[in-house]
């Protein structure tokens, strides 16, 4: 009887431990303690046994009844902990469920990125507005009388304003340089500014060529300040946009408002340089105009260009966007399709 | 612009150890962007010449030849060929397979490979001039002719561009980035910059020396502020015949097609000396040339046969008789070369820019003359112009004789002089240069520097006096560049820390487009500074007041943007294929006709201008109380805007209805008593002018220059409760036209001491509800300070809420 005992105890604390849910566990317990369970039977044949070892089997037998009880509970609450109430043929493949989808434009995103790369080396921003004057769009700015930017094949002028004075001549503005001059007129020398905005030309528009487009013009004018130092400064706020080391090169060019100009160019991020359609093959993508502020620039602000210099960038956005994203037509900027522009989270 | 490398080496000797991607790169470093430098014998791979052994019927085509054709090879290939011309030991160019033609002169190019052309195995084939991009060379003759090279010293299988003398390095320069550089629109001014760089020698044009003892030619110039210099000179004994191949190749080769050996030659030098010149017939002029403002409505009839009545302010040349000529524009039909042609007025004169450049294109007639003189020539240059033409002449027309001459140069160029302080050219530069050094470098490019002091007294040279350089940050970037802009060592920025950069109005403008885009979930878009009609007179309703462009992109889109809507909706109607619900905004600038001082020059008016936000909410929606939702839900972004953009509170309060907004759904925005927006259901009637089909939208507009940023973030705390605070809700019955703002003010209006607010839960109309009358049921927040309230508490002040609220507005409670 005692190695009946102990099997039935063997067997039902391996049987308990191997249950695995506790519809399982409980037809474990009914099996070994139930009414017709392997304990209870045992119980049942107790008074068949000699009277003097009844006491004893008796209370092995609870013993074992005990140890089995508390097997089966504290299972009980191991299988509770690890169970779910959720079906085990729940989809976890499905597809989350996303939250609201707006987003700003890719070119205001840029924007904001140079914004906080400038302001980080302070720079203010400054903004102003879009219909100027040819005084402010073409004067002050050392464009000559004839200068070919002046005729109506590439600028908008405004109608009932388009002839006169230069001060009376109105047009959208062709760029961001004249409203530059603005800044330098009110605010006081050094400065140290940013002027993002959109700008005009009357043109005709392909994939490469748009009507509107973002300018982003920096400008410092300080009474030291060489073009080494500026390559220096394209270099850095390049790369922190792009968050990689962008190689940059400066090398002649020619805008009245500057002088000596530059054209500087990036390595292409596309190739790393190698050559590839995006940059025609040579490895470098023309970015931005720049240079020191013409002498008449800084006259028209009424700065002595003797003591004053400076630099001056001007960066076209979509440019720069286009390559961030390799986009391939810039009138999608301006096209309000939002199957293109909610790509840009 | 083409440059020939070989023409450039006739000037300068470029050594053939240079390497050429490295001598294009510092070319675009230091003076122009070179944009290629293409190998002519590159397009010529595999295209070779053949001599035709035998001619032999096609079987199955009656056009087709099968010719047996030496290419060089060890045995001769046959190919098949339809040419009309192919006979036995002719000289042919064979594309042979590898190569790559333009099928018939049209199309992309396509690679020749090995095929059977009707059942016969064709070697590539025999081409025609246009297949293989020498028509100008070859002037196609009748069709199906193929290019006969009989003439030409060549040998079966030599590769045609060598065979020809065509090998070359095309350079191409972009014509933008050397605008300001008059000298450089020639091979011998980019000679000149090119020997500078690499301080090399350049060849010398010797000046034409006139022959002594012939006659004066008479030359009148009326306004010598428009012709500095005229040279005419007058030759005879020529005939108008085909150049030699070397003339015409070089021309082929920089984009020209060549015409005759007299229009060839003036080509040829325009080319070579960046100089135009011109050919008369001399018969037809009568008497002598003179150069004069063409009289108002002047006939002139152009080579190109254009038909212009002229204007007081184009220059022309004239005989005595009439116009003969648009100064360096173009010559007439009448007057210059003709087929008959024996001799020549041969004119290099100098013209002023800008009235070329007015001239050209208000004839829309810009040649490549023209577009060099806009550039503004030095008239020294027409020495080098002259003297190239006559030794040119010379050389094809042995028997020509020179009868006449006359240089009338009434205004003398003056070559520029600065001054430069030595001192401040170093401070600028960020680099010590000797005097040595400059002086060398500048000295390369023609300049003469002489010291005295801490002054550099600078002479420019002809070629760059024109306007090119002028002031000294001119020679600071002359010396600049010649030392290699890559050569200065990159230095560091210096700033003087004034404070932190604090521009609320910005960061503010910033903050509201974050938030429509990463809370509200608006999509931003960007769109053009005009409208377009439809739209204007479906949102606006009206084009008072509104600025216009007098060359719009296109008819219908005049008008300048007044307000952000129209555009919005246009966007609207362009995504509603698309989509059936999204948000979109954008932050513009808009203008109407109303002029202001602007504020910065006290002469200059501008239109008043202001910078907005517009908002457009599109949905699917029919149903009634789905559009009402839709309205609370847009409203919200505007009621949450300022709390999370930080700036002034928001009210709303129906002032001015927008002229497109539905009679009802609409609401202005104030900040104070300012209005500062509006926003509505767009009216089904505009709606449907936009041309929306099935989209509800609501719009709305700020302007962001009115708003009132905060100075920081200027939210309090409040103590959390310590004792629990109960919802109670109360619906009742009201009349329909009882407002939500008037139920919160009845519940507000007395002071009671356990109520922390009241919140709007919903409101039904429907079948329960008596006509005329809605259920509204809001939730009332009741607590205290100190203690928990009892069950009584709570229903006492409830009660005294429930009595305010129907003595106020006759609610009657329909229970809790």
């Amino acid at each position: 009887m005692n190695e009946k005992l102990q099997k039935i105890r063997e067997d039902g604390l391996a049987a308990v431990a191997s249950a695995k849910n506790e519809i399982e566990l409980q037809e474990i317990k009914v099996s070994f303690l139930g009414k017709q369970g392997g304990v209870t039977e045992l119980l049942k044949e107790l008074p068949k046994m000699d009277p003097s070892l009844r006491p004893e089997m008796g209370k092995k037998i609870n013993e074992v009844k005990n140890e089995l009880s508390a097997a089966v509970e504290s299972r009980r609450e191991e299988i509770k902990l690890k169970a779910s109430e959720i079906p085990e043929d729940f989809d976890i493949t499905l597809p989350g469920i996303a939250p609201l989808s707006g987003g700003k434009h890719p070119i205001k995103q840029m924007r904001d990125d140079l914004n906080d790369a400038f302001r980080s080396m302070g720079f203010e921003i400054f903004e102003e507005d879009e219909i100027t004057s040819e005084l402010y769009a073409f004067d002050k700015l050392n464009f000559p009388p004839n200068h070919p930017a002046r005729e109506s094949m590439d600028t908008y002028w405004i109608e009932g304003h388009d002839k006169g004075e230069a001060n009376e001549k109105l047009c959208l503005r062709p760029h961001l340089t004249g409203g530059s001059v603005r800044y330098l007129q009110t605010h006081k020398a050094p400065y140290r500014f940013v002027y993002p905005g959109r700008v005009y030309r009357n043109e005709t528009t392909d994939a490469r060529h748009e009507r509107a487009f973002y300018q982003y013009e920096a400008l410092i004018v300080d009474k030291e300040f060489t073009f080494a130092s500026g390559k220096v400064m394209i270099q850095s706020i390049l790369s922190k946009v792009f968050g990689r080391e962008v190689p940059v090169r400066m090398r002649a060019g020619f805008f009245p408002f500057v002088e000596p100009g530059f054209e500087i160019d990036m390595g292409c991020l596309v190739c790393g340089g190698k050559g590839c359609s995006v940059c025609k093959n040579v490895g470098w993508i023309e970015v931005m105009p720049g240079g020191t502020p013409h002498p008449n620039v800084l006259r028209s602000a009424g700065l002595d260009p003797d003591e004053y210099t400076g630099f001056y960038v001007n960066i076209g956005l979509d440019r720069l966007v286009m390559m961030r994203y390799g986009v391939d037509d810039v009138r999608l900027f301006n096209s309000a399709d939002l199957r293109f522009l909610s790509q840009f989270h | 612009m083409k440059l020939s490398l070989n023409w450039i080496k006739d000037y300068v000797n470029i050594p053939d150890s240079m390497d050429l991607s490295k001598f294009a790169y510092e070319l675009t470093m230091s003076t122009v962007e070179v944009e290629g430098a293409h190998d002519i014998k590159k397009s010529f791979e595999n295209i070779v010449v053949g001599e035709i052994l035998e001619v032999n019927p096609h079987p199955n085509a009656d056009k087709l030849r099968v010719c047996r054709v030496d290419t060089g090879d060890d045995a001769p290939h046959d190919i098949v060929c339809g040419g009309s011309n192919l006979a036995v030991g002719m000289k042919v160019i064979v594309a042979a397979p590898g190569a790559w033609v333009r099928w018939h002169g049209e199309g992309e190019p396509v690679e020749i490979k090995n095929a059977k052309l009707r059942g016969v195995a064709s070697y590539g084939m025999i081409c025609a001039s246009t297949e293989v991009g020498l028509a100008d060379l070859f002037p196609l003759g009748e069709d199906h002719e193929i290019v006969d090279l009989s003439a030409f010293d060549v040998k079966a299988g030599e590769n045609v561009a060598t065979a020809l003398g065509l090998d070359d390095i095309i350079l191409e320069i972009d014509n933008k980035s050397m605008t300001n550089r008059p000298d450089l629109w020639g091979h011998y001014g980019m000679a000149r910059e090119i020997a500078a760089l690499y301080d090399l020698e350049l060849k010398k044009i010797e000046p034409y020396s006139v022959p002594a003892g012939i006659d004066d030619f008479k030359i009148v110039i009326d306004d010598e502020d428009k012709c500095p210099r005229y040279i005419g000179v007058k030759l005879e004994g020529l005939a108008v015949k085909e150049s030699p191949f070397e003339l015409r190749a070089r021309l082929w080769k920089v984009g020209l097609r060549p015409i005759n050996a007299l229009v060839d030659v003036t080509n040829y030098v325009m080319m070579a000396v960046g100089q135009p010149t011109h050919a008369f017939d001399s018969d037809m002029i009568q008497d002598h040339i003179c150069v004069r403002r063409a009289a108002e409505g002047e006939q002139l009839e152009l080579l190109n046969g254009k038909k212009l009545s002229l204007r007081s302010d184009d220059l022309v040349i004239a005989d005595a008789k009439e116009a003969v000529a648009l100064a360096g524009v173009m010559g007439g039909v009448k007057d210059s070369i003709l087929p008959t042609t024996q001799n020549v007025i041969l004119e290099v004169a100098n013209f002023e820019s800008t009235g070329i450049r007015r001239t050209a294109l208000r004839y829309d007639n810009r040649t490549d003359a023209s577009t060099r003189y806009e550039k503004a020539i030095d008239p020294e240059r027409c020495d080098l112009a002259l003297s190239l033409s006559m030794e040119l002449f010379a050389a094809l027309y042995p028997e020509m004789k020179v009868v006449a001459y006359a240089d009338n140069y009434p205004k003398k160029l003056t070559p520029a002089e600065i001054d430069v302080s030595y001192d401040w050219l170093d401070r600028r530069l960020g680099k010590h240069l000797t005097q040595d050094e400059i002086s060398h470098k500048l000295g390369l490019l023609g300049f003469s520097v002489e010291f005295n002091g801490d002054n550099m007294h600078v002479k420019v040279p002809s070629w760059r006096s024109t306007g090119d350089v002028s002031i000294k940050a001119d020679i600071m970037e002359e010396v600049a560049r010649m030392y290699g802009y890559e050569n200065f060592e990159a230095s560091s920025i210096t700033t003087s820390f004034s404070g932190a950069i604090n521009q609320l109005d910005k960061s503010l403008v910033r903050n509201i487009e974050e938030y429509l885009a990463y809370r509200c979930g608006m999509q931003e878009v960007l769109t053009y500074p005009w409208m377009k009609e439809d739209f204007v007179k479906a949102i606006l309703q009206s084009t008072d007041g509104i600025l216009t462009l007098p060359t719009p992109p296109s008819p219908e889109e005049k008008y300048i943007r007044s307000s952000t809507l129209p555009n919005l909706c246009q966007a609207v109607v362009k995504n509603e294929r698309y989509y059936n619900e999204f948000a979109i905004f954008e932050e513009a600038q808009v203008a109407d006709a109303e002029m202001v001082e602007s504020g910065y020059d006290a002469t200059e008016k501008l239109p008043r201008q202001r910078r907005k936000i517009g908002c457009a909410f599109a949905e699917k929606t029919n149903k009634l109380e789905d559009i009402t939702l839709f309205f609370r839900r847009v409203k919200g972004i505007f009621e949450q805007m300022p709390r999370y953009t930080h700036m002034e509170s928001f009210r709303f309060e129906k002032a001015e209805k927008p002229v497109w907004a539905d009679n009802v759904a609409w609401l202005n925005i104030f900040v104070g008593e300012t209005m500062v927006g509006s926003l509505g259901l767009l009216s089904k009637k505009a709606s449907m002018a936009c041309g929306i089909k099935n989209l509800a939208v609501i719009l709305a507009e700020i302007d962001t220059e009115l708003l009132v940023p905060f100075k920081s973030r200027t939210n309090g705390f409040k103590r959390l409760p310590e004792y629990p605070v109960n919802d109670y809700d109360i619906s009742m019955l009201l009349d329909v036209n009882v407002t939500w703002e008037q139920i919160k003010s009845s519940v507000l209006s007395k002071k009671r001491e356990l109520l922390r607010g009241v919140d709007f839960v919903d409101e039904y109309r429907g079948k329960q509800i008596p006509e005329g009358q809605k259920s509204v049921t809001i939730r009332l927040a009741l607590g205290a300070d100190d203690k928990t309230l009892t069950s009584e508490e709570i229903e006492a002040c409830a009660a005294a809420v429930i009595k305010t609220l129907k003595k106020d507005l006759g609610a009657e409670v329909r229970g809790k």
